[in-house]
């Protein structure tokens, strides 16, 4: 079986693109080059002369490496992954903290999990909630051009902003009281940290996911079908 | 034949017309054109991938890669709805021309 994508890349060499965006390039007209072979393999040709054809009828490689770098090279990296990924990854973290808004106006409440010093706060109607956003966030990033990667990342965005507070907050908090000269009990605060860490974000961290992943599978699926449905 | 200028201007009408139908990938796309206007307008890589990529920029089509049974990726191009309505103006507008040239060779032969 011949390898139209070596093939592709080696007339293609010096196409300047984001390694992952050059890869999908040679791949799409890797695909364009044996879906042209194998008609004219059908046609009767044999594989010597189908694939010469099909290579002369591409046209001028140095063209359309040229055209392709000059459309590419316009949108900025930096650019496709703020809109990709950070843009929507805050937009999936404000409407999950709305969400948490919204529930306490109406008086839900976060409830206790186990009893005793090793309680953990949950706002369960919050977390029952969160799958959604998480799914929510992914199908846009998807619907974005986002990959798999970026998809799962702007579902868990929320959990991840929330790692982020956490790790900022407490030894602020802790620098704040060392200078006050207020006693610290290191072993409260780890077990703070414990506990708020499963409470805000771990478990609403798996929520997140779980919606993410789910929506992904069906994108994915549903892209599949229609695939199937092309032919 | 069409000469390669006139071939430019048709070239984006010739993909929003064959994506109406449904989605499609970039060979299929260059073969049903071809087939459906009888040669007259012919594809090479360097003619329609840029082409599609400036598409997809605009927000015309979206391409996404899927898998078939068969397990092989291909990277599909759908209309979008911007797409849609971008159809409208150019039928119009090529039509437009059309008969203005029509018009024009008759006045020519009379």
């Amino acid at each position: 079986m011949r390898d139209w994508k070596a093939l592709v890349k080696q007339r293609l060499a010096g196409l300047a693109l984001e390694p992952e965006e050059t890869a999908e390039v040679i791949a799409e007209v890797a695909a364009h080059l044996e879906d042209a072979c194998e008609e004219m393999l059908r046609q009767g040709m044999t594989e010597e002369e189908a694939v010469r054809r099909a290579l002369s009828q591409a046209g001028n490689w140095k063209d359309l490496r040229r055209k392709i770098l000059a459309l590419k090279r316009r949108e900025q990296p930096m650019k496709k992954r703020i809109r990709q990924l950070w843009f929507l990854g805050f937009l999936t973290l404000i409407l999950s903290m709305l969400f948490l808004t919204v529930l306490y106006r109406f008086g839900l409440q976060a409830r206790l999990v186990w009893s005793g010093p090793n309680a953990i706060l949950l706002y369960t109607p919050w977390l029952a909630g969160l799958p959604f956003f998480g799914a929510l966030g992914a199908y846009i990033s998807y619907r974005a051009g986002g990959s798999r990667a970026t998809v799962l990342f702007v579902s868990v965005f929320p959990a991840l902003a929330l790692t982020f507070a956490f790790l900022f907050m407490f030894p602020f908090s802790m620098t704040i009281e060392l200078i006050t000269g207020r006693p610290v009990d290191f072993s409260e605060v780890a077990t703070v940290l414990l506990k708020d860490g499963i409470g805000w974000i771990l478990v609403p961290g798996a929520a997140l996911l779980v919606g993410g992943l789910l929506a992904h599978l069906l994108l994915s699926a549903r892209s599949s079908s229609r695939a199937a449905a092309i032919g | 034949m069409i000469a390669p200028g006139i071939k430019r201007g048709t070239a984006e009408l010739a993909v929003l017309s064959v994506l109406e139908d449904g989605p499609l990938h970039g060979y299929e796309m260059a073969r049903r054109i071809e087939e459906q206007t009888r040669g007259a307008l012919r594809f090479t890589l360097a003619s329609l991938y840029p082409l599609l990529y400036r598409m997809e920029k605009r927000g015309w089509v979206r391409g996404a890669w899927e898998t078939s049974e068969s397990g092989r990726r291909r990277r599909c191009y759908r209309l979008t709805s911007a797409g849609k309505k971008k159809l409208a103006p150019i039928r119009a507008e090529w039509s437009a021309l059309f008969l203005a040239l029509k018009r024009l060779a008759k006045v020519s032969h009379a």
